[in-house]
């Protein structure tokens, strides 16, 4: 039984990493109504950007406020330069642009900062509790934490500001928006850096454990997917439950499941993405959509 | 949306012409490795395979309308096929393509059927989520697929008549092959499985009242693709005679679909653009460094997203279509206006509208003023 | 000696013409893409009027309202008190004064009532604008808003996607209002709804019309309930102007209304 809690326990850990890049996700989703497959190297492409500050002598606790400044900054103007351009054409357009942003990520990093694996700060203590027989590693608890902080600040802003009124509006109806006399680009520009900081956010916590290197977050994309897909793309509060989900199913069944193992892990998001879009597309917490057949 | 129909239309009407572009390109196509060193026809080979499965995909993206970011994973299963055919049982090369082509057609009809149910990004999630899986289940599957080391076999090897060499050879069995895929695809196109994919595409519940059969057809829009893109992967084993599951990465199923994308969804062409694309471009800055062939990649596939969305192959129309509309009108009630400036011609930045994305869509209809032209056609209607 | 007295008449008259071309569309031709919808309209509409703009399906009714508000391109002039609205965006137009209710009302269905209304005062309250004056100038609206549309102010902490139609475009209106638009336009705001309801409806924005003088323009198939209370009434058929004059006027003209409205205006239900 204790082994099942240390399995749940380390599942919850990487599920809030998948539920903040997740959340990234949701959070251009609703802006913007694409999925932008380039996520997870933007978010690598921070943790780089965090890696050189402290390894060029800044201390951590100052490289991390100035990373999310600047992801900030990144996450506006690729909206601003990249997404743009082709808002409004066919969907597969922008599919095909977000490849290219994922190609073009994943090749700068690597030509900035070679192929080769690096180490990143663990931020957390190490060592950890033990309640009641089970080890919970104080990394476990401070990304839990971490996640759980980054989505009480987004529910204050989206909630108890003005600036969050005004982007909410712009997601749910942005011509409407405009009649209001929003800018709506520049909301849209808000939204993008605002997922690009909640994206850096998930690539800082996992970069400890997967080490740092170009292909790092090829492989969380696919679980944030599958956690957004089970949440609901249209829900926040969906991609951080799908989240957590997704780790503990993805640890539980790599442990137990014999056939599987831990090689063939990368089997569960698409048994998860496959269920739900065969069973409710919409996920837990989503809208349905009105099929117009 | 025009362009396959215009392709279509100008072969018809300019039949002289034609020909002689055809005996052109064929003279060219087959001199060709009588004048290139080893290692270029050997990228020419590459191409053309590849074009092979560009066009399958570009049967089930460009006409069929369904959006697959894991066509890597058919393109393996060919390879595979064909190299377990050789390693274990030692059949001959030829037997081995019969065999990767029905199998994956076999594969993709398999897969064709719960693809029913899912539009747009949908489609596009699962794919890549299989794409991702394919490596790690090929390296489990190690008593036939040999695990992380993967298979080695037998390249083709021209025969004593041929008085070739290895690198002639396999270009010509390839190009011949090839020729024959993208005739077969035309062939699609032209035929009832063709027309019916268009009409699906372009308005699916209309197409339905008229009775096509929806579910059947688009099914078989990803047998077929699967198929080219099996035939694909068969050809690959036999030029390079080397198989690993890290060959077939998620990244080379993006790859295909963006390289069809800039080579031109839809057109006649664009899968030998496209092919063209992905091959010369990374081997052309690869001699910057090991990171530049994805960075120019990268970069490029945006820039012609932005400048030609219908891609390469569709920028003659797109441009001869400009020039038409700027012209003055003729109308009776007016005198002849050229456009101004505020009239609602298309723009660079200025798209078609989409249509709706798969579920509830913050997508912004605010400014209703350009023009469908240049338009990939849309992935899929409500 | 007599010079200044001309000076004031011509400021007079001046003032008298700006007032009465408050609105002025000039040759107005705007579409969809290739589709040519509107094929030159010319009419001007004066300060603090009601203007009803009718015609039958495809006429371009709606186009001409979202020529104005941005939403549609176009070619010719559209001047606001001497401001040039053609070319402009919505977000522009809105910085002007003009408030689009658009076709099927626009509402925020995921925001509460009251924070849809708290949207519609954005250009007001904006970051920058947060002065004390102006928020009690917002708050006080948001009370007038509610006095005019009692049932709003019951549901202020409702989602606005769970009102019912003819809430959901009283709070469509009430947001164009707390713009204080000096220009209102109002797209088919009877579409779907209840004969009782919509007679409400145009209850208020008559009311309103009066109270703050602000000018509207409502683009109605039900050509009876907008003469109602329209001053001068346009209408159009396939793009092009056919006939202006005082509601009135049109209004009592059954056979024109029959033509152009496909209405039998005569058979008018009493009350």
């Amino acid at each position: 039984m204790t082994d099942l809690l240390q399995q749940v326990v380390e599942g919850l850990g990487s599920g809030a990493v998948y539920a903040s890049l997740a959340l990234a996700l949701v959070l251009i989703y609703r802006f913007t109504g694409i999925v932008n497959f380039a996520q997870g190297e933007l978010a690598m492409l921070s943790t780089y950007v965090a890696w050189q500050l402290v390894a060029s002598g800044m201390p951590f606790w100052l490289a991390l406020p100035v990373t999310l400044a600047v992801s900030f900054a990144g996450g506006m103007l690729v909206e601003r330069i990249v997404i743009r351009p082709v808002q409004g054409a066919p969907e597969l357009t922008v599919v095909i642009v977000t490849v290219g942003l994922f190609i073009f990520v994943n090749a700068l990093a690597g030509l900035i900062w070679s192929f080769t694996v690096k180490d990143f700060p663990q931020p957390f203590p190490d060592g950890g509790l033990d309640l009641a027989g089970v080890r919970v590693d104080w990394s476990a608890l401070g990304i839990i934490g971490v996640v759980a902080v980054v989505m009480g600040l987004l529910y204050l802003l989206f909630q108890h500001t003005s600036t969050g009124l005004v982007m909410r509006a712009v997601a749910g109806n942005p011509a409407s928006a405009r009649l209001s006399g929003i800018r709506v680009g520049r909301v849209l520009m808000l939204g993008w850096g605002l997922a690009a900081t909640v994206g850096a956010v998930s690539g800082v916590l996992v970069a400890p454990v997967l080490f740092l290197e170009p292909n790092m977050m090829g492989g969380v994309l696919i679980y944030a997917f599958a956690a957004a897909t089970l949440g609901g793309f249209d829900s926040p509060v969906g991609a951080v439950v799908g989240g957590l989900f997704v780790g503990v199913a993805e640890t539980l069944t790599g442990a137990y499941v014999g056939v599987i193992g831990a090689d063939l892990k990368v089997g569960v998001p698409l048994v998860i993405i496959l269920a739900v879009l065969l069973v409710r597309p919409q996920g837990l917490f989503g809208r349905a959509a009105v099929e117009r057949a | 949306m025009n362009t396959i129909t215009t392709a279509l239309g100008t072969d018809r009407a300019r039949r002289p012409r034609a020909a002689l572009t055809v005996l052109l390109t064929a003279a060219v196509a087959v001199g060709a490795p009588f004048y290139l060193a080893p290692f270029q026809v050997f990228q020419l080979t590459m191409v053309l395979l590849y074009a092979v499965a560009l066009a399958g995909l570009n049967l089930l993206v460009g006409f069929g309308g369904q959006i697959s970011l894991g066509h890597g994973a058919f393109f393996a299963a060919g390879a595979y096929t064909t190299a377990v055919m050789l390693d274990r049982y030692d059949t001959g090369h030829l037997a081995t393509l019969p065999v990767a082509a029905a199998g994956c057609f076999l594969l993709g009809l398999g897969f064709g059927v719960p693809a029913l149910r899912l539009r747009g990004l949908y489609l596009a999630l699962v794919t890549l989520s299989f794409a991702v899986f394919l490596p790690p289940l090929l390296k489990r599957l190690e008593p036939v697929t040999g695990g992380s080391m993967g298979l080695t076999v037998d390249k083709l090897q021209p025969p004593a008549w041929s008085g070739l060499a290895e690198d002639q050879w396999m270009y010509f069995v390839v190009l011949a092959v090839t020729a024959v895929a993208l005739l077969l695809a035309r062939n699609l196109l032209r035929s009832r499985v063709g027309r019916a994919l268009l009409a699906v595409r372009d308005n699916e519940s209309a197409a339905e009242v008229m009775g096509v059969r929806l579910s059947l057809h688009k099914t078989l829009a990803f047998a077929w693709s699967a198929m080219f893109a099996g035939v694909a992967g068969c050809l690959y084993t036999w030029v390079i005679g080397f198989v690993s599951p890290d060959s077939f990465s998620f990244v080379l199923s993006i790859t295909l679909l963006a390289g069809l994308v800039v080579g031109g969804l839809g057109s006649l062409y664009g899968p030998l653009l496209g092919a063209a694309f992905v091959m010369y471009v990374p081997s052309v800055s690869q001699d910057l460094s090991e990171a530049a062939p994805g960075v120019v990649f990268g970069l490029l596939i945006i820039t012609v997203m932005f400048v030609a969305p219908t891609g390469l192959a569709g920028l003659p129309g797109r441009v001869l279509g400009a020039v038409a509309r700027r012209l003055p009108r003729t109308t009776t009630t007016r005198a002849p206006i050229p456009e101004a400036a505020p009239a609602p011609d298309a723009e660079p930045e200025s798209r078609a509208e989409s249509g709706p994305p798969v579920t509830l869509t913050p997508a912004d209809p605010a400014v209703v003023d350009a023009e469908p032209v240049g338009a990939p056609p849309r992935t899929e209607k409500e | 000696m007599s010079e200044p007295t001309t000076d004031r008449t011509e400021a007079e008259a001046s003032e008298a013409s700006a007032e009465a071309e408050f609105l002025r569309v000039s040759g107005l031709h705007a579409g969809y893409g290739q589709a040519r919808v509107l094929q030159g309209l010319d009419f001007t509409v004066a300060r603090g009027e009601v203007c009803a703009i009718l015609g039958p399906n495809g006429a371009g009714k709606t186009t001409t309202l979202r020529a104005l508000s941005g939403m549609v391109r176009g070619r010719g002039s559209v001047t606001l008190n001497g401001s040039e609205l053609l070319g402009r965006s919505p977000e522009q137009a809105a910085r002007l004064g003009v408030a689009h209710v658009p076709e099927g009302r626009g509402t925020f269905n995921d925001l509460t009532v009251e924070e849809n209304l708290r949207i519609g005062a954005h250009l007001r309250t904006g970051l920058g604008r947060r002065s004390r004056g102006e928020r009690a100038a917002v708050a006080a609206d948001l009370e007038r808003i509610y006095d005019h549309f009692p049932k709003l102010r019951q549901r202020s902490r409702q989602a606005a996607g769970s009102l019912s139609g003819g809430e959901q475009q009283m709070l469509a209106i009430g947001r164009a209002l707390m713009l204080r638009p000096s220009l209102l336009l109002l797209d088919e705001p009877s579409l779907g709804l209840a004969p009782l309801v919509t007679r409400e409806l145009f209850e208020i924005v008559r009311a309103v019309n009066e109270e703050e003088r602000t000018t509207v323009v409502v683009v109605e198939q039900n050509a009876q309930l907008a003469l109602d209370i329209a001053h001068r009434a346009h209408v159009l058929e396939a793009g092009r102007l056919v006939l202006s004059g005082p509601a009135a006027q049109i209004r009592e003209d059954g056979q024109v209304a029959e033509v152009y409205l496909g209405v039998s205006v005569h058979t008018r239900k009493a009350g």
